[in-house]
């Protein structure tokens, strides 16, 4: 054994440079912090259209990520509007908020009339246009001469004596917002009027000191003004919604489940160190995924954190059947006899997850990287050090070992019958999952925000007549006149869908910048115009003759105004987030740009949306929530095949090595599978992606109890390490049922309900206990 | 919790405040000055209303829970600095408290303005003109109800505001605190005895808007 010995030591030796070399990698990738992906879309392949569909989808939601709005309703309006806006300026010593907008004159610095002072002759309303087409403009003078002697009004007699601009900007109001009292103020539909506070966070909204400002201001300001309501919007509300119940999760489900599975530890070896020794691998396995990971893909998706921690959660299972075993066999423990089972259980595990790494979709196969790297290095760990560790082996495990075998084993003796009900009960259970199982891939599985904050989300939306930007228009031409063009022609046409009865509103930049031909045309009738009816507002207002001169003069070489002067402007910046600007798509240059709905709410309305899309080129009707439910729904039917075409390799493999035997494997996994799917059709549980991932941990879990069952099923140790195995795996997993995050929750209960299966059918398909066969190496099948 | 970045934005979360900054930021602006000559109009109704004994804001503003209804005559003299030149028109006013103030207008154009405060907006007779006007109008009638229940404060938050003389000859003179607002107007100024009989308001760009009024007396019951 000296040679063995010695090549083992430094094989350990050398298993502990390697993860010092891992350990050393790691801290020099997270120098700069972890880097973390949070977009759902990263975890699928990119294709040809969905780039730009992507960009435009971020360009829509991004910059609502670091702003608030507030809503305020108060008997005293000002006063309530003030003392909030107050201490909202004054929270965290003035860092919570960049900028905060609540007076009518905090907007007031970007007057669009001077930036779009030379390009007015070429911006009129449609309406104006027709009626100086109609009579030549004469029907202008008398509003006109009405506007240069209000007393309201700020006539500009050369530069604009018809007053067009302001006539163009007001048939582009549509904002219900209104300037009251010096307030900013919307109007509920009851009547009721709000202060409108908006907030720039100086933060990232993730951050929790900023999620604490902002909350315990609010808190101070509501409880003193009681008379006053707040209505709230915007991510870093659902962000400290979500951070908040997180918390709670993790001081009530978190930290239950871990003292449950300590205390569960404690109880069976009795010693802490031996706890220690269970955790190690599980370390070990992290040092080695992590910076794998990072060095192959660039960065972590959130994710893959998430799932593949808990993937390696199956590694723990190495460690348990080898200190079961060793804590029960004392000095007669030898690695050499767990071996082929420790290594049939990894294989197994590195099979499912390593057939995901074929996948095409590069969320999939860096979890299966992350998992598999993991499962890998905590299993070297648990061969190549776990034996070395001195270990107490308390007599109590033992104990607990021969009394948990005997109360488990079924008193039923396996008959003939029995396999027949059970053959039987599997069929029934099939065919209620194929006539009643249903799949749901929708988006709020990943929005942990509660029903009552999207309702006031959604108020406050509504109020301000805002739009989502999850259904838009995406539209694509070769330049910017025919992109114009598109978006006007668009326009009209939604115009016209909407004149007919369809209950939509939209948002289009062909509005604010209209087509170079639509320019010409305006310019010409604005010439029109400046003939005679200017000739005659200038003689009844008695002003004097040069006016006509000089006006007409200011016609001369008027620009057209291109988007990019647009945007430029403060008036235009609002409209930065629909335009995508210069595109390369099919291999050639394309200019593309949004133009966003709101108000699609029926199957119908999208229909004829989607009707009108169709019918035009470069126009395609995108709706970014249901896009993103269809890419949720591919991750798990990809998922799904691929795990079946592992799970039939892995079946082929225990077969050669079990020969019929390999039902006693199989059946664990396969029948908590069934139980669970059973379980979910028969309560119209919807199947999604996260209950996949948990079935994925049942599978590898089962799969590992099936292996040690059928290697060394007589052995009462064994079966304590698959009842452990469980056990903190249901702790650890099934608990996060009670989560109230979808994602987690779904996660946990298909963990509760299948690992629960796996520990209730491992007894029924243990090698009969026939003494003739008892031996420890009942193994060496070829 | 674990991808709300990713779901959440585009889920929920509107386009509002980006929406405001571009459009509305233009319509604010364009009302302000307005508005502001709006203020002015209704600052004088309410100073018509007083008899000019107090010049203390707060004396002010109890007269006005007194305030009569008024009618008069008015000169209005536009003086548009880049033109050298005034437009002049002449006209008829009628003030009733709580409801409207009519700006009849008589030469050299015909016309008539009605400006009622937002919530009474419905019973405006002579509401011909909505449409494109409503913001404005609405702004400026809000303003009107505010100020004729004298919230002084409400106008001190934007202006400093100065009274001299005394009872039968006082001047006050309103210079706008915000930059925002200095950018059109660079102050107003407001002259009276008994009643408001000068305003003038200086706008940033040298235009001058002069409205002097006489002949005013308490409105007849018939109106």
């Amino acid at each position: 054994m000296t040679p063995a010995d010695s090549t083992g030591r430094r094989l350990a030796r050398l298993w502990g440079v390697v993860l010092l070399i891992a350990l050393g990698v790691f801290v020099w990738q997270v120098r700069d912090g972890l880097p973390t992906d949070t977009r759902l879309t990263a975890l699928l392949p990119p294709d040809r259209q969905s780039p730009l569909i992507e960009r435009a989808g971020e360009q829509l939601g991004q910059p609502f990520a670091d702003r608030f709005v507030l809503l305020v309703s108060a008997p005293d309006l000002g006063d309530a509007a003030g003392a909030l806006a107050e201490a909202l300026g004054a929270a965290d010593d003035g860092q919570l908020v960049a900028r905060l907008d609540w007076r009518d004159v905090d907007l007031a610095d970007a007057d669009p009339r001077e930036s779009l002072d030379r390009y007015r002759y070429r911006l009129l309303p449609p309406a104006l246009r027709e009626t100086i087409h109609t009579d030549g403009g004469t029907s202008l003078v008398q509003p006109a001469l009405e506007r240069l002697f209000s007393p309201t009004a700020s006539p500009q007699p050369v530069a604009d004596p018809f007053g067009l601009l302001d006539r163009w900007l007001a048939a582009r109001d549509d904002s219900p917002v209104t300037p009251w009292h010096g307030l900013l103020t919307v109007r509920g539909d009851d009547g009721t009027r709000h202060a409108l506070l908006i907030g720039q966070l100086a933060a990232n909204p993730y951050s929790l000191p900023a999620q604490q400002a902002l909350t315990e201001t609010l808190a101070a300001f509501e409880s003193a003004h009681p008379e006053a309501s707040l209505l709230h919007s915007g991510l870093i509300f659902h962000a400290a919604a979500g951070a908040r119940q997180a918390r709670h999760e993790i001081t009530t489900i978190g930290l239950g489940a871990f003292v449950g599975l300590i205390a569960i530890l404690l109880a069976v070896f009795r010693s802490p160190r031996t706890l220690v020794s269970l955790l190690l691998p599980l370390g070990c396995g992290l040092l080695v995924a992590l910076p794998l990971t990072l060095a192959l893909f660039g960065r972590l998706h959130l994710m893959t954190l998430a799932f593949g921690a808990s993937l390696i959660g199956v590694a723990i299972d190495y460690a348990l059947h080898l200190q079961c075993d060793r804590a029960i066999q004392g000095r007669a423990f030898r690695l050499r006899a767990l071996l082929p089972g420790l290594t049939l259980g990894l294989v197994s595990s590195l099979a499912a997850y390593l057939a995901q790494a074929l996948t095409p979709l590069p969320g999939l196969r860096q979890m299966a990287v992350f998992a598999a790297a993991g499962l890998a290095g905590a299993w070297l760990t648990v061969v190549l050090w776990l034996p070395r560790l001195r270990l107490p082996a308390h007599p109590a495990t033992a104990r607990i070992a021969e009394r948990l075998w005997r109360l488990t084993t079924p008193r039923i003796s396996r008959s003939r019958g029995v396999a027949v009900i059970a053959v039987g009960l599997s069929l029934a259970l099939l065919g209620l999952i194929a006539a009643r199982l249903t799949v749901d891939d929708s988006l709020h599985l990943l929005n942990p925000s509660s029903a009552e904050r999207l309702a006031e989300e959604r108020q406050v939306q509504h109020l301000l007549g805002s739009d989502t930007g999850s259904h838009f228009l995406l539209v694509t031409a070769p330049d910017e006149p025919a992109l114009l063009s598109r978006l006007a022609a668009l326009g009209d046409a939604l115009d016209a869908a909407i004149a007919d009865g369809l209950s939509i509103g939209y948002d289009d930049l062909a509005d604010r910048v209209p087509p170079p031909a639509v320019q010409d045309a305006n310019l010409a009738a604005v010439t029109t115009l400046y003939g005679e009816p200017l000739a005659t507002l200038v003689e009844r207002a008695g002003l004097p003759e040069r006016v006509v001169r000089e006006a007409r003069a200011r016609l001369d070489g008027v620009p057209r105004l291109d988007v990019a002067s647009w945007l430029a402007m403060p008036a235009g910046q609002g409209d930065r987030r629909l335009w995508l600007g210069r595109v390369a798509q099919h291999g050639s240059d394309t200019l593309a740009a949004t133009l966003v709905l709101t108000g699609l709410d029926t199957p119908a309305e999208v229909a004829r949306i989607e009707a009108i899309a169709h019918a035009r080129e470069g126009t395609i009707y995108v709706d970014r929530v249901a896009r993103l439910s269809g890419l949720l729904g591919e991750l798990r039917r990809h998922i799904a095949v691929w795990v079946g075409v592992a799970l039939a390799a892995l079946t082929l493999l225990l077969v050669w090595r079990y020969r019929w035997r390999a039902w006693r494997v199989v059946a664990p996994p396969l029948g908590a599978l069934l139980g669970v799917l059973a379980v979910f059709a028969a309560l119209g549980i919807p199947l999604n992606v996260f209950s996949q991932l948990g079935l994925l941990l049942v599978l590898g879990i089962g799969l590992d109890a099936g292996i040690f069952s059928a290697e060394h099923g007589r052995r009462p140790a064994t079966w304590l390490a698959i009842s452990l195995s469980t056990l903190t795996s249901v702790l650890a997993f099934g608990l996060l049922a009670f989560s109230a995050t979808p994602a987690l929750h779904y996660l946990g209960l298909t963990c509760l309900i299948g690992l629960t299966l796996v520990w209730l059918l491992v007894p029924w398909v243990r090698p009969d206990p026939t003494p003739a066969k008892e031996s420890a190496h009942g193994n060496d099948h070829p | 919790m674990i991808a709300d970045a990713a779901a959440l934005p585009r889920l929920t979360l509107r386009s509002a405040p980006n929406r405001l900054r571009g459009f509305l930021a233009g319509r604010i602006a364009s009302a302000t000055d307005k508005e502001t000559v709006m203020r002015l109009l209704i600052l004088l109704s309410l100073l018509w209303a007083m008899p000019a004994l107090a010049f203390d804001l707060d004396d002010l503003q109890h007269r006005l829970a007194a305030t009569p209804d008024l009618q008069g005559r008015f000169v209005q003299q536009r003086h548009l600095a880049d033109l050298d030149t005034d437009l002049t028109s002449r006209g008829r006013f009628r003030y009733q408290r709580d409801t409207r103030v009519v700006w009849i207008l008589e030469q050299p154009v015909e016309d008539r303005m009605v400006f009622t405060p937002e919530d009474a907006g419905r019973l405006s007779e002579a509401d011909g003109e909505r449409g494109n006007d409503d913001r404005r109008r609405q702004q400026a009638a809000t303003l009107l109800m505010n100020l004729l229940d004298g919230d002084w404060q409400a106008l001190e938050t934007r202006f400093a505001i100065t009274l001299d003389g005394d009872a039968e000859a006082w001047q006050a003179t309103l210079e706008p605190r915000q930059d925002a607002l200095r950018r059109y107007l660079s102050r107003i100024r407001l002259a009276g005895g008994r009643y408001v009989e000068r305003l003038a308001m200086h706008a940033a760009n040298g235009d001058v808007l002069t409205v002097r009024f006489s002949d005013q007396r308490p409105l007849d019951d018939a109106r």
